[in-house]
Parts: C-alpha cells; structure tokens; sequence
C-alpha cells in the first residue's frame, strides 16, 4: 500500500505542470567556445571603447557583427561554427584613426591550436584513389615477399 | 603469374583513370577561380595633404604638391592571413595570386584634386578573383625624369601661424620598403569578385612628421612628430627650401632624428600598420 502512495504521488509530480508566476525569471546556460581579444596600442594602453568588426569565413566582404571594447580593451564573441565558416575569423578594432585586424582560426568550432593548413595534400584525392593507393602499397609488400619467397625456393 | 600481373594491370589502370578525373575536377574549381576582375593600386595622403591641417605647434599647413615615387608595388591574395606586425615576412608568403602593378617606379602628386579627392589612382591590372589582403611597396629615389629627381619624397606648400607665411619646398631621400597585411578602414578593401572590381590602397600618414592640433598633445602621434616650428626657424626671407642634407646639418640631432623616423613611418595600409625595411 506504501507502494501505491508512493507511485501516485510520484505520477502526480510528474504530470501536474509547474505553476508559471508571470513575474518569475529563469536563468539557462550551456557551454560554449567563446573568444575574448584584448586590444591595445604599442605603448600597452588599452583601446577602450573602440570599435570592433567581426568577419566569419563563409562572407569576408560584410560584417558577421560588431560591437564596442570594454575599458579595458577587451571584446569577447561566440563564434558561428557551421561548416562554412571554419577557417580564418577576421577582427577588426579601430579608434581615433588607428586600428588593426587580426585572424583567428577556428577548426572543428574549436580555436586551432596550429594555422589551418590549407594545402594538404591528402584533401586532394578521393576515398576511391585513397583506398587504390592503399592497395597498390599492399600489393608492393605481398610482390616483394613472393619475389623472395620464389628465390628462395629457386 | 598471369593472375598477378592481371590483378597488377588493373590497379595500375585504376589508378590512372582515378588520377584523371580527379584532375578533371581540379581543372573545374581551377575554372571556378580564374574569373577576371581588376584590381586598383591607389595612393592616399588622406585629408591632412588634400585640405590641410594645423600641426601639433600651430602652423597651418596647406600642400600644393606632395610628390612620392613608387616602385615594386605587388599586392598578394595570400593562402591564410597575412599579419606582418605579428612575425610573418615577406619570404613567407604563401600566396595564391600575386600581381605587379609597377613595371618602372612612379612619381605620384598626392595632393592632386581638390579637398574632396579621391586617393590616386597608381595603377589598375586585370588580376585573378579572389581577397588580395597582402600589399608591398617600396617608396624609392627618382630617377632623372622625374618631377623629383633623386629624391623619394618632395614636400611643396605653404604654412602660416600669427600673421607670418613660410613658403616650404622639402626634399627627402630615404628609399623604404613597407610590408604590409590588409588595408583597416571602415570599408573592407582588397576583395575581387567577377562581378566587383577590388583596390588596395598605400596610405601615408603626414600627421606623423608635423603632429596634429586635433590630437591631444600626450599622445603618441604628437609626441614622436616633429612638428613645423623647427623647420620655419631654419626660413630665410619666408622660405624654406631644403634637402635631407641641409636638414641633417641644420636641424638639431635630436629633431632630425624625430624627422628621419617619421619619415620612414609614413607608410600605412589604411590606419593598419606596415613593417619597414629600409633600404
């Protein structure tokens, strides 16, 4: 009977909605990638208040978007990680007419820890020519021990 | 033995057909990114050369001409970025399409046109389609035909403070090479699309050798400029008609030095910083 009570009660916690106060605030979080950049000038001043532009690879000519440095020169920004836009991030910080842009490479919507390697030679053949150059290898090996394997028996 | 060499033909066959048309494919991307569209060099002395200024001691400054002569000027559209303040070089450069604009130097007046000017055109080519976000250029002596002849820069204008007008006429020779990433400015410049052409531009910061009244006095800028009281002290009968020799034996060490450095500092890509190399 103990059971019982137990299993209704939990049915009820379960299908009874939660009461929604039209006043009440709710707080969600998930864990993302972000990016924090500090802008300073050469003499390490701080670019405070200055103008930041933001350019994702998939559009290099139009901003991804913009904002304002805090005081201590500091912007920080989430970056969209589709597939199109992995590759070089763009940011631009400008103030009083001195400025400067940087690239932030962005791998797997991850920071790359290494400069995007854009010239690798393995993204040039397909999987078929892959796995025939993988059987031409083979091959070469099996010929070489049966090439052996005939002069020895010889 | 002839199964093996059959099995050893046919890999080697498939492969040969495999290889062909991945080179098939590769002509079509190769055909994709061969669109045409051209590509503008200009030079900008921005708005302190086109419609004056007042420097950092006062003198307002008007240029009639601001001559300088440009050699070797290529822009790159590099494979990844190309940031030369943060250790890449101009050996380094891994690029995709590199184009020269200049085939002999040129001597280009910056203060061409009126106040409302666009920058000057130096040269324009007909270039690959793609971002051009890596521009060299070297500012170098002028040869014999030449509006400035020996020289790589040439000042000519006037300034005037509380009632009194100095006629200048200043002549430098300081062959520089800048090396320098993408242009910063408020547009993003250096992209060439089949349907757009694209610029890159040479930006020289003027404010740099006589600083700027707009510029709080503290800063950087008017700290390391010269200014013009020094050189309208070196005026007779309101002019001042002077090379970098005569500024070097009149001028003292230490403003001559401030003089020589900013020179060499002209060079910019928009507000985006360039490395030198001086020659």
């Amino acid at each position: 009977m103990n059971r019982f009570y137990f299993l209704f009660a939990l049915s009820l916690a379960i299908a009874v909605p939660k009461q929604v106060l039209a006043h009440g605030a709710n707080i969600e979080y998930q864990e993302t990638e972000a990016i924090t950049i500090q802008a300073k000038y050469d003499d390490g001043k701080p670019m405070a208040d200055a103008q930041v532009v933001i350019y994702a690879p998939s559009d290099r000519a139009n901003p991804w978007s913009k904002g304002t440095t805090d005081k201590s020169g500091s912007f920080t920004f989430v970056p969209n990680t589709d597939p199109e836009n992995i590759g070089d991030w763009d940011i631009k910080v400008r103030q009083s007419g001195h400025g400067d842009i940087t690239s932030i490479p962005i791998k797997d919507g991850k920071l790359a820890v290494n400069q995007m390697n854009t010239g690798s030679l393995g993204a040039d053949y397909t999987s078929a020519q892959k796995l025939v150059m993988a059987a031409a290898v083979g091959w070469g090996f099996i010929g070489t021990g049966l090439f052996f394997a005939r002069s020895k028996s010889k | 033995m002839n199964r093996i060499s059959l099995l050893l033909c046919g890999i080697t066959l498939g492969s040969v057909i495999l290889t062909s048309s991945s080179h098939k494919n590769s002509n079509k991307i190769m055909a994709a990114t061969t669109e045409e569209n051209t590509l503008a060099l200009v030079a900008n002395g921005e708005d302190f050369v086109r419609q004056g200024f007042t420097s950092k001691d006062g003198w307002e400054i008007n240029f009639d001409r601001v001559y300088v002569n440009f050699s070797n000027a290529v822009a790159y559209s590099t494979k990844s970025s190309f940031e030369p303040q943060k250790g890449d070089t101009k050996k380094s450069i891994d690029y995709q399409n590199k184009v020269d604009f200049l085939t002999e130097a040129q001597t280009t007046d910056l203060a061409a046109g009126n106040g409302e000017a666009k920058p000057i055109l130096v040269s324009e080519v007909e270039v690959n389609t793609g971002f051009y976000n890596a521009l060299s250029w070297k500012l170098d002596t002028a040869g014999g035909d030449s509006a400035i002849a020996g020289k790589t820069i040439a000042l000519i204008g006037k300034a005037v403070k509380d009632g009194q007008t100095i006629n200048f006429d200043l002549g430098f020779n300081n062959p520089t090479e800048y090396i320098c990433g993408e242009f910063v400015g408020d547009e993003r410049q250096g992209i060439v699309t089949a349907d757009s052409p694209g610029q890159v531009e040479a930006t020289l910061h003027f404010d740099h050798i006589f600083g700027d009244l707009d510029t709080p006095p503290e800063e950087a800028l008017n700290q390391d400029a010269l200014g013009f009281e020094p050189i309208a002290k070196l005026a007779s009968n309101g002019t001042v008609n002077l090379d970098d020799t005569d500024l070097a034996s009149q001028l003292s060490p230490k403003d001559y030095q401030k003089l020589t450095k900013a020179i060499a500092g002209l060079g910019h890509v928009g507000e985006g910083h360039c490395v030198i190399n001086q020659q």
